[in-house]
């Protein structure tokens, strides 16, 4: 994405869209959570691409990030800002507990992950006593008003939600561009050649999972708090795993902007397409277009539509 | 400076480094012989910490190595190349010289990695994909040059002249003799071409079914009857593969 | 006390069966192809659901059913592999992807097709106890055991001396060489996606008659099948079996002892400390990064 239409693009996001769609609730609300998709498509495609290693398993840091940050706030009175916070913080103790299985190779990775994905979701339906069991946690905070904005309102949260998937985006891209990133890409191929280098491979691969689960576990809170309950099934939920992955790869996941415009377009779609068809098994056209996706264009579908305009930007 | 003591290297039944005791400084110019299969790469797997030995010890430095994991021997002053030149995939030529300073040192030099591209004679291709945009020589050049850019104390060199045609060969030994001079770093290299180790090393080392045999000058090497024994009697069915 | 565990370790063993039918299942597939088929759960629990209808539609036992879930789920397979066959481009981790979109399908299909109420069979052949001394168990555990063991055997006796067997045994530990030899491995990778279906709609069919089913069973399925790969390797019969009876043990060790809600659980404390304890595996066969 060039450089140049950056300040365009937020100034569109910041100021054009609420201004021209803020009236529309409805409308809002879906943006809304189309960018918390994005969130988590970014974080999702930020482990595959510089951690090289592609997770079945990020609802597991949704629901924590998403279940810390509702406890701390409604049961324990911590402010909603430090929930969002202590969400990642939560998402990214997760992931310590999933470090040792960094060392299997990517089938075994992925699937070890998808274990982990299933044993959180039982972990909050069955610890009543701290996570509300199968009732999950009601009441949880809205997001705060502060000076005069209410950031719990659809569009005051869109400005949370869109200003945290911007820093993520920002981080993402300030590490790749670093000498950290050069030694991650270069680990995909071999890492006993970046090892005899002196790159602690390990410790790098370590540290994307974390940034991560970190990233998905701040998204998730947020969420919590513009739902305001929470249960097992919605927090760990497999639509968690399943949106931001097609998202990422319809948007191409091998860029930092295409998981986020993916997001959009496939939340949209789904939302006002996929669900009108078939309301209860809207995933099932989520699955199918994923699989058509990996089979005919794994590089995604948008930035094949806007080959033609510019030229590959190295995609 | 680096202190092999007693090592052993056993994959199950097969005895790959067989109770190896040697010593290698930043003066010397080692080289390391035998038939294939007799062990070399092996016993520098487990010097770089590829490979973890059955027995013995290995120091560097003064400081044991042997449960160090491989980047923390890179850090220590370990370098070394692979038989199969392995680039940096993704990454170009000045990149791979980048992230081999930056992780191998703790911060990148400017000034070492021109020096270095430099000496391998990489300079005008320090744009070029590493993995795509580099033919044979270039490649095994760049093993050196990743190396050497890790500020390395000792470099163990695996066959880099291997596959190389008699020109590249004739320049890349050129550039072997001035490394030791230039950059003031141990050198152990393993290569087949005897005329070659004679050129290069003030020492050999031979190794014959994962045993040391014979360690001492070029001359005194050559003419001993158990190393000429090794390399005639190995003509059928030796090595291990 | 010490009856409770006994009875643990016998239903244990017994729903041991079963799960190394699925895991062998998984293991062919990745053997050949080094394609992991995260569909592989959901292929089973079609096999069940067409249990579920055969015994509710024509009011048959479900063992009737194998015939039916063997074309379904076979069928089903050989799309699995349709697709996998097509990528080309980071198969590893693009195939991963594929099967994971498939098994969304499928999850989604049969929540479509059959809702999401919870089944089970309503044989009274199949539940009636069978007691052996002071060991219970369902008739339709006991002859399902039997059934995989049977089965087992007759993969064992495939892989060593039918011809597609022995393919896919070469095409296994090397694709390359195989097919100088003559081996057409395309094929073979269809033929190992077809047994594996095969494998799949008994497992299938023997976890309607001895347990119930809901849609969302598919994931853990393939976690189970996986988790016994992790205990015990891909590369022996004996092996998996082994793996998968000691999971069918801890889960029902876990729900005697602590409570059923959390038998899932036993499956994963199993994979964390072969994780932390064995790194290789049982049989040390989980490769591990260099």
């Amino acid at each position: 994405m060039r450089r140049a239409y950056f300040p365009a693009l937020l100034l569109a996001a910041y100021a054009g869209v609420p201004l021209v769609l803020g009236g529309n609730a409805y409308v809002m609300s879906l943006i809304d959570a189309a960018l918390v998709i994005g969130g988590i498509a970014l974080a999702w495609a930020l482990l595959g691409n510089l951690g090289g290693m592609v997770s079945f398993g990020h609802s597991a840091f949704v629901g924590v990030g998403g279940y810390a940050s509702a406890l701390l706030t409604a049961k324990a009175g911590l402010p909603v800002p430090a929930g969002l916070l202590l969400g990642g913080v939560g998402a990214v103790l997760a992931a310590i507990v999933m470090l040792p299985v960094l060392r299997l190779r990517g089938p075994y990775f992925a699937l070890a992950i998808l274990a982990y994905a299933h044993i959180f979701r039982i972990l909050a339906t069955e610890w009543t006593a701290v996570t509300g069991g199968a009732a999950g946690v009601s009441g949880v905070p809205p997001l705060p008003v502060i000076a005069g904005i209410d950031f719990g309102g659809k569009t005051g949260a869109y400005f949370v939600i869109l200003t945290i998937v911007c820093v993520f985006a920002w981080i993402y891209a300030r590490v790749s561009a670093s000498h950290y990133g050069l030694a991650l890409r270069a680990m995909h191929d071999s890492e006993d050649a970046t090892q005899v280098l002196g790159v602690n491979s390990t410790l790098l691969k370590a540290a994307m999972l974390l940034l991560s689960a970190f990233m998905t576990g701040v998204v998730g809170a947020f969420n919590a708090h513009y739902i305001g309950f929470l249960e097992p099934d919605y927090a760990f939920a497999g639509l968690w795993v399943t949106l931001p992955i097609v998202a990422a790869i319809f948007g191409g996941y091998r860029t930092i902007a295409g998981p986020l415009l993916g997001a959009v377009v496939v939340y949209l779609l789904d939302q006002l397409v996929f669900k009108t068809l078939i309301s209860s098994g809207h995933q099932l056209i989520l699955g199918a277009l994923l699989v058509a996706m990996i089979v005919f264009s794994p590089r995604g579908l948008l930035p094949l539509l806007t080959r033609g305009r510019k030229s590959d930007a190295g995609t | 400076m680096l202190e092999l003591d007693n090592v052993t290297v056993r994959f199950g039944g097969l005895t790959a480094v067989d109770n190896v005791t040697l010593r290698a400084g930043s003066d010397d110019v080692l080289g390391l012989i035998g038939a294939n299969g007799a062990g070399k790469t092996t016993l520098f797997n487990a010097i770089s910490g590829l490979v973890r030995p059955t027995a013995g010890s290995i120091r560097f430095g003064g400081t044991s190595v042997v449960r160090a994991p491989m980047f923390r021997r890179a850090r220590l002053g370990i370098g070394r190349t692979f038989q199969i030149p392995q680039p940096l995939h993704g990454l170009t030529v000045r990149e791979n010289l980048v992230v081999a300073q930056r992780f191998g040192t703790g911060k990148v030099d400017e000034r070492r990695i021109a020096e270095v591209l430099d000496f391998t004679g990489l300079a005008d291709k320090a744009g070029r994909d590493a993995a795509t945009g580099l033919a044979l020589t270039e490649l095994k050049a760049l093993e050196v040059a990743k190396a050497l850019a890790t500020n390395p104390q000792l470099l163990l060199l695996d066959e880099v002249l291997a596959g190389l045609e008699t020109t590249a060969k004739r320049r890349f030994m050129g550039m072997l003799q001035d490394l030791h001079a230039r950059f003031g770093v141990g050198i152990v290299i393993i290569e087949h071409d005897i005329e070659t180790i004679a050129t290069l090393c003030r020492r050999v080392a031979v190794l014959n079914f994962g045993r040391l045999i014979a360690d001492g000058t070029p001359d005194a090497v050559f003419r001993d009857p158990e190393v000429m024994r090794s390399y005639v009697g190995n003509g059928v069915g030796g090595g291990h593969g | 006390m010490s009856d409770l565990i006994l009875q643990a370790l016998y239903s244990g063993v017994l729903a041991g069966g079963s799960y190394a039918l699925i895991a062998l299942g998984l293991a062919l597939v990745f053997g050949t192809m080094r394609v992991i088929n995260l569909a592989h759960g959901e292929l089973v629990l079609l096999a069940a659901y067409i249990g579920y209808t055969v015994e509710s539609r024509l009011g048959w036992s479900p063992v009737a059913a194998i015939p039916f879930a063997l074309v379904v789920v076979c069928a089903a397979a050989a799309c699995v592999y349709g697709v996998v066959s097509r990528i080309r481009v980071d198969r590893e981790i693009n195939s991963l992807i594929a099967t994971f979109g498939i098994g969304v399908i499928l999850t989604n299909a049969i929540l479509l097709v059959w809702s999401a109420d919870v089944r089970s069979t309503s044989s009274a052949w199949l539940q009636e106890a069978v007691v052996m001394g002071p060991l219970y168990g369902m008739r339709g555990e006991l002859v399902f055991f039997g059934v995989s063991l049977a089965l087992m055997g007759a993969l064992w006796w495939w892989l060593a001396k039918s011809w597609y067997g022995r393919a896919v045994r070469a095409v296994a530990s090397n694709r390359d060489a195989a097919q100088l030899m003559g081996i057409p491995p395309g094929r073979t990778e269809l033929v190992s996606f077809l047994v594996a279906g095969v494998l799949a709609a008994c497992a299938g069919v023997a976890l309607y008659s001895v347990g119930v089913i809901q849609p969302a069973l598919g994931g853990a399925l393939t976690v189970k099948a996986f988790i016994i790969t992790v205990l015990a390797g891909v590369g022996s019969i004996p092996g998996v079996l082994l793996g998968a009876v000691l999971l069918g043990v801890a889960e029902a060790l876990t729900v005697t002892l602590a409570s059923s809600a959390l038998q899932e659980l036993a499956g994963m404390g199993l994979f964390l400390l072969v994780l932390f304890v064995l790194p290789n595996g049982l049989f040390g066969a989980v490769r591990r990064r260099g």
